[in-house]
């Protein structure tokens, strides 16, 4: 039994340490949108932030999450709006700019890799809030484990909406 | 209930059942006719409360419409469905609130995920249309005028100063739109609407044409929209899937797992299907492991490798068994004398669908014996059909329940994609619901692929230069083997593989000529399709080998990759540009106005090829463009590759790619331009990095290392040009085409660059190195 703090909520967790958070989070704990892709770790599907920090859950076993909080793309618009310091009253409803950027440039195809996206795209914006083409690019290639894969081939779409995310970031910080 | 009150527009029927106390609505039902013909399944797999009725107007104006295509993500049934029906029906796009998909049990029509904006569309429209006249005969009895005064705009019935709106004018009442089809829902096509009522002519169009959003994308993006693999039922356990060691072999003795370490996991055997359950998902993932390690299989060996693949396509197929199908355009005598011949053979390997999201079926199969299958298919009601074959039940006890999932490009166009039948087999078994994931390595190794081909193309030239033969034939076994893989390991009933003697036309194994002719400026035209069976399939003991299903563009994308690639190396012997060489043989105009646009956009420099830079030894990189066309589906499409090839280490980077399309009609831009885009990203993918690995036993591409893809970081710029003609009445598809467009135009880029031929994909370095040395690839 151990507790781990998933998307500002502290969770007990019956799951033995070994297994993969991304098992933890689906079938425990409900939170469904890192979805198993591969299990290799080479595609990015179930990628979630560790202290903001892109990790993939189908191979982190919930050992090694200890007290760092996990992520996920239910967790970004309280994520966006405790950085923000947003009222409770605007946070409610309120989408995280990634999140408002994909659906503003009508980015997914199918859509399966798309949290994995927003989730690596949140972590690059968190650190580097006006990447150029080639940052975006870079951080969905070579920055992590393993490309995130799109098959559908969204790319282009991506590269649009994480610009789009970075515009929304700056006038959200601008408030 | 009160008698009928009926009147009669045009061939469908409008039936008043009943007045109500509150709410009313006027729901649209499949013909009387049809629905005797589906016997018990109309009655009681559709809830009579929820008819399974095309479209739907309600009291408070809002609007469903059901439909029982899927979305893959091409947004067509979210956007242009919906605009379509708000067009012909004379509703706004908002007033369509919901669209029910897919489900067999929820909606009316059946068929595959296909052709989505040809035939789907248009039943779609017919309804609409329908609804609208009924409608109008409907008020213009209620304000007794005639009904030439009535008209419907914006939900808004008017005549003369009096309004009502479609709310209110079924309000309180129970009614019913009776429309006339044909067809089945559990046939491969599915329903069609009969009749012709009167449809908008596209001049009036206002909907239609518009950049509406995907409604589908918000859940997807807020993480509130349950998608096939997050289905969970009360009592659900998990199974893994240990698939035979080879695509022949039989199983010898099941092992076991580890009842120390997974003490709640149970192996499960029926015939060659053997499984791993538990309550828990990860004791089931880690248990298959020891399952798979402990059980022993026959060998076999069946399969040429893919490394031998054309030579044995080449040398040991007959291609006597299966009868050559001509193509249409055949004309003239395509052996007349010429005074230069461009002769090549192109090949395609087989490639994956490869979804992101391996398979993955809930199946429940209840103690009535009453089956639901919770899945992602591209056609739910022929999968039903399947599964009952399976069971050995009637269609009606199975339902068939869809979720979003990941796209797969055509691998389910036939019901299953892998996992479904074998979810409910195990559920019967276990007598309780069972999710069955499959792992990365099952889809890549135990789903269908795209079909491998080659082609012999021959282009004869006059002394000028313009060509007055042209001559293809095409060989490849078939593409649409709908066996449900779990029912053929269990030995339970199927269809037949595809073979001749399979009474289905799409089943047989005839290599029709799907590429339609575009160049009508040739006088000599002689093309062949060659089939054969699916290879292994007959030799494996348990009748699986290679197995094929349809993929983006299928058999257009095998025949059109060897017709284009030869244009443009025939072009080169003409010594004229290949861009303008296409001008001067296509005989449509669309075709020429196309061309000219793709010049234009795509920065191209009009020159024969080779480039005057082109080189293949040395050092450095050298660079090139091509051009490829195509007819799909009335829509007509150009596209130009350049690209940079690193003759040291045989990298092709494909820097920029422009796609024109012409289809007539567009829908929605900004939808098909997204659609446009990734299907351009996902050509280059193929054209490449894919191609998948065998040995003589199966496969041998198990992941993303092993079937690599095209990378964020390897994308070129891509530009679509969207160049709408509407005048010519009819749409054109959608992205499946620019698909296939890229492999040839970067192939002709290739030769441009470095002035050798490639004739084949993927162009991986280890095929680039032979090409670029003249060695066979």
């Amino acid at each position: 039994m151990q507790t781990i703090l998933v998307n500002g909520e502290s969770r007990r967790v019956e799951a033995s340490p070994e297994t993969p958070l991304l098992y933890v989070l689906r079938n425990e704990l409900g939170v469904m949108t890192p979805k198993f892709g591969c299990g290799l770790a080479q595609c990015g599907a179930c990628s979630v932030l560790l202290d903001g920090q892109e990790v993939r859950a189908c191979v982190t076993p919930i050992a090694a999450v200890g007290a760092k909080e996990v992520t996920t793309v239910e967790g970004l618009p309280a994520r966006w709006a405790s950085q923000q310091k947003l009222p409770a009253a605007s946070a409610a409803g309120t989408l995280h700019p990634v999140q408002q950027a994909w659906i503003d440039e009508q980015v997914p195809q199918c859509g399966i890799c798309q949290y994995g996206m927003m989730i690596k795209v949140t972590e690059l914006l968190e650190h580097n809030p006006k990447p150029s083409n080639e940052d975006v690019k870079a951080a969905l290639t070579t920055s992590g484990p393993s490309p995130h894969l799109c098959r559908c081939g969204s790319y282009a779409a991506i590269l649009e909406g994480a610009q789009r995310a970075a515009q929304l970031v700056a006038q959200g910080r601008g408030k | 209930m009160n008698a009928p009150d009926t009147v009669q527009p045009v061939s469908a029927v409008l039936s008043r059942r009943g007045f109500l106390a509150a709410g009313g609505s006027l729901v649209v039902v499949l013909g009387l006719e049809s629905v005797q013909a589906q016997s018990k399944a109309a009655s009681t797999s559709l809830d009579a409360k929820q008819p399974a009725s095309w479209i739907e107007i309600h009291a408070d104006n809002t609007v469903w419409i059901r439909t029982g295509k899927c979305d893959f993500g091409q947004s067509s049934i979210f956007t242009a469905y919906r605009q379509a029906v708000a067009e012909e029906l004379g509703v706004t796009f908002e007033a369509i609130t919901e669209v029910v998909t897919g489900d067999t049990d929820r909606t009316p029509d059946g068929g595959g995920t296909f052709g989505l904006l040809r035939t789907n569309l248009l039943n779609l429209r017919k309804a609409a249309a329908y609804t609208r006249e009924a409608v109008l005969d409907l008020a213009a009895a209620k304000f007794s005028v005639p009904r030439s005064d009535v008209k419907l705009e914006d939900g808004v019935v008017t005549a003369g100063a009096r309004s009502i709106t479609l709310g209110e004018l079924v309000a309180g009442q129970d009614l019913r739109l009776t429309i006339p089809v044909s067809g089945r829902a559990t046939d491969f096509m599915g329903v069609q609407v009969q009749g012709n009522p009167p449809l908008k002519p596209p001049s009036s169009y206002r909907i239609v044409g518009k950049s509406y959003r995907n409604s589908i994308i918000p859940p997807k993006i807020d993480g509130t929209l349950t998608w096939v693999g997050d289905v969970k039922l009360p009592g659900m356990w998990h199974a893994r899937v240990v698939h035979p060691r080879t695509l022949g072999s039989k199983l010898v003795t099941a092992g076991t797992v580890d009842a120390k370490a997974y003490p709640t996991a149970r192996v499960v055997v029926i015939g060659n299907l053997v499984a791993v359950v538990s309550p828990n998902e990860w004791e089931a993932v880690q248990a298959v492991s020891g399952l798979a390690g402990t059980t022993r299989w026959s060998d076999w060996k069946g399969l040429p490798g893919h490394g031998k693949l054309l030579d044995h396509l080449q040398r040991k197929v007959d291609w006597k068994e299966i009868e050559v199908a001509p193509g249409a355009a055949n004309k003239g005598d395509a052996g007349v004398a010429s005074a230069r011949t461009h002769a090549g053979t192109y090949f395609m390997p087989y490639l994956k669908h490869a979804p992101i999201g391996p398979t993955v079926s809930v199946g429940d199969v209840k103690p009535d014996g009453s089956v639901t299958v919770h899945t992602h298919s591209q056609n739910p009601q022929y999968l039903r059909g399947l599964l009952a074959k399976m069971l050995g039940k009637s269609e009606d006890d199975v339902v068939v329940r869809t979720y979003a999932g990941p796209g797969h490009y055509g691998r389910s166009n036939g019901g299953n994609a892998g996992s479904e039948d074998e979810a409910v087999l195990l559920s019967r078994e276990l007598g309780r619901p069972v999710r069955v994931q499959w792992m990365r390595a099952d889809d890549m190794q135990w789903s269908t692929q795209s079909s491998t081909s080659y082609a012999d193309i021959r282009i004869g030239l006059d002394e000028s230069g313009r060509i007055v033969s042209y001559k293809a034939d095409h060989r490849g076994p078939p593409m649409q083997d709908d066996r449900p893989i779990g029912a053929v390991l269990a030995g339970l009933p199927t269809i037949e593989p595809p073979g001749p003697k399979n009474p289905f036309p799409l089943h047989g194994a005839r290599n029709n000529i799907a590429d339609r002719w575009i160049y009508g400026a040739i006088d000599n035209v002689s093309e062949h399709g060659h089939g054969t069976f699916q290879l292994g399939q007959r030799e494996s003991p348990i009748a699986v080998g290679l197995r094929d299903h349809s993929m983006r563009t299928p058999a257009q994308f095998q025949q059109n990759f060897p017709r284009e690639t030869a244009m443009s190396e025939a072009a080169a012997l003409a010594r004229a540009d290949a861009l303008q060489f296409r001008l001067d043989h296509v005989g449509e105009e669309r075709f020429k106005a196309i061309l000219l646009r793709l010049r234009e956009e795509s920065g191209w420099n009009t020159r024969p090829s080779p480039a005057p830079t082109a080189r293949a030894a040395g050092k450095g990189v050298v660079r090139g463009r091509g051009v490829s066309l195509m007819l799909r589906d009335n829509g007509y499409w150009a596209c130009a590759a350049h690209v940079a090839v690193d003759l040291s280490t045989g990298v092709v980077k494909v820097e920029r790619i422009t796609t024109v399309v012409d289809p007539g009609i567009v829908v929605n831009p900004l939808q098909l331009r997204r659609q446009a885009e990734a299907g351009s990203l996902m050509g280059v993918s193929e054209a490449l990095r894919e191609e998948v690995a065998f040995d003589e036993s199966g496969i041998t591409s198990v992941d993303w290392s092993t079937y690599p893809i095209l990378t964020m970081g390897e994308m070129p710029e891509v530009k679509i040009v969207i160049a709408p003609r509407p005048e010519v009445g009819n749409y054109g598809q959608g992205s499946e085409s620019a698909n296939a467009l890229a492999a040839p135009a970067i192939a002709a880029a290739f030769f441009d660059a470095t002035g050798k031929p490639a004739r084949r994909i993927p162009l991986r370095p280890e095929y680039v190195k032979a090409m670029l040395a003249g060695r066979p690839a």
